[in-house]
């Protein structure tokens, strides 16, 4: 029989997500156009796990976004573009 | 069959909101492996960028058991997770312990040649961002040569520690490097490691753009160089047979080392003796 892992865990798991930390640093986000060929590269190299496969596209979930620029710079058909935006307390410019 | 990206489970095992600088190289390294290690999988995490950026008592980025541990005992930590849970007739759990290099091949290498001797039954990973980053950047074994940190602002003087040799002279199952530029890689070495029944070692090249003073897009790309200029080969060890995964393309060293800040006292002459370094190693004409 397997049981159940005997832990007994402080924090809810996977609880960060409701509050990102990251999120007031970021100046920039990603903007994703057509000429993704949904090769998937970028879902395997950000280390938020911002970018997420959704329904045959690549979906940006902007609250997990830390705007690190990395999934820009290494998309090969060049598909993804990082635009300026300040985002902190005072809310979300752009 | 080989592995493909589309093929890979969708849930986030790690990584989702965690509290670590944007572009950190540690972070998408957990990333990656927890596509490979899957739910059923217990993490030790000593004193690191990785412990810390997992969250803290009341909120977790981590959606399987983590336990922070004290710096000098992850493996020691993961070899009592792993008896407790044979004990309960738990078999299908992978008990994992995961340090940066501090504490992998400095501070934490009394627990993990440890539980190496005695072939546990678990995976330890230690992402290697050279440098002591959590406590602001020091030197320490795998800082390589002539790079500068917080405490040494000339540049190291003395040689990386090579831990895959050390690692490999235990005789353990399995002992791998991996880099979070060859995701599909470092996913496969992975699921090896977690089919072993001993003890099995991954060392995990991760930069980090912080100590190593590179723009934060270009983590992955310096991963990426390390391998291609030959620095960091891709290789692994599987029952004492030793098998290169990945061929650089040899592009120079120096494309590689200059554009790094922390290379910024780089001479010529110890340019060309890294390159000659490199060259020794692949068995290239000099
Ligand atoms: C016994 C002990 N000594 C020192 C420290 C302080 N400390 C915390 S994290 C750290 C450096 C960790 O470096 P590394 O293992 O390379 O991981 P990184 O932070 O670089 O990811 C140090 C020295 C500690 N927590 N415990
Ligand atoms: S200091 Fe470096 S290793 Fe630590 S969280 Fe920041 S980028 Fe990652």
């Amino acid at each position: 029989m397997v049981k159940n892992l005997p832990v007994v865990p402080t924090a809810k798991a996977g609880s960060l997500v409701e509050t990102p930390t990251g999120i007031t640093w970021r100046v920039q986000y990603p903007v994703i156009s057509e000429k993704c060929n949904m090769c998937l590269d970028c879902t395997l190299f950000c280390p938020d796990g911002a970018l997420i496969q959704q329904e045959g596209k690549i979906e940006l979930i902007l609250s997990l976004c830390k705007g690190c620029g990395i999934c820009a710079n290494e998309c090969k058909e060049n598909a993804i573009q990082m635009v300026p935006e300040y985002s902190g307390v005072q809310g979300v410019f752009r | 069959m080989a592995l493909s990206i589309a093929d890979l489970p969708k849930e986030e095992l790690f990584g989702q909101g965690n509290a670590g600088c944007g572009g950190c190289g540690a972070a998408v390294a957990g990333r990656q492996a927890m596509k490979a290690l899957g739910s059923r999988t217990i993490m030790t995490i000593p004193a690191s960028c990785m412990a810390t950026m997992g969250g803290s008592n009341l909120k977790t980025t981590w959606q399987i058991p983590f336990y922070h541990t004290l710096f000098e005992i992850a493996p020691a930590v993961s070899s009592g997770i792993r008896a407790a849970l044979e004990v309960q007739g738990i078999e299908d759990v992978n008990v994992v312990s995961w340090a940066g290099d501090a504490g992998t091949a400095d501070i934490g290498f009394q627990a993990l040649t440890g539980a190496a001797e005695r072939n546990e039954h678990m995976l330890h990973v230690c992402y290697d961002n050279e440098m002591y980053m959590n406590t602001g950047g020091q030197t320490g074994s795998q800082t390589p040569m002539y790079a500068v940190t917080s405490n040494m602002s000339k540049g190291k003087t003395i040689k990386k520690k090579n831990m895959l040799a050390i690692m490999e002279a235990h005789g353990i199952d399995y002992v791998a490097s991996a880099s979070i530029a060859y995701p599909l890689d470092l996913i496969a070495k992975f699921k090896k490691a977690a089919e072993k029944p001993g003890f099995s070692y991954i060392h995990i090249l991760a930069p980090c753009h912080r100590g190593w003073q590179i723009p934060q897009e270009k983590t992955i790309e310096f991963a990426r160089l390390a391998v291609e200029s030959g620095l960091f080969e891709l290789y692994e060890v599987e029952d004492g047979l030793r098998t290169r995964n990945v061929e650089p393309s040899f592009i120079p060293v120096e494309d590689y080392l200059t554009p790094q800040g922390r290379f910024k006292n780089l001479t010529p002459e110890a340019i060309q003796s890294i390159q000659a370094g490199v060259n020794r190693h692949y068995g290239r004409g000099e």
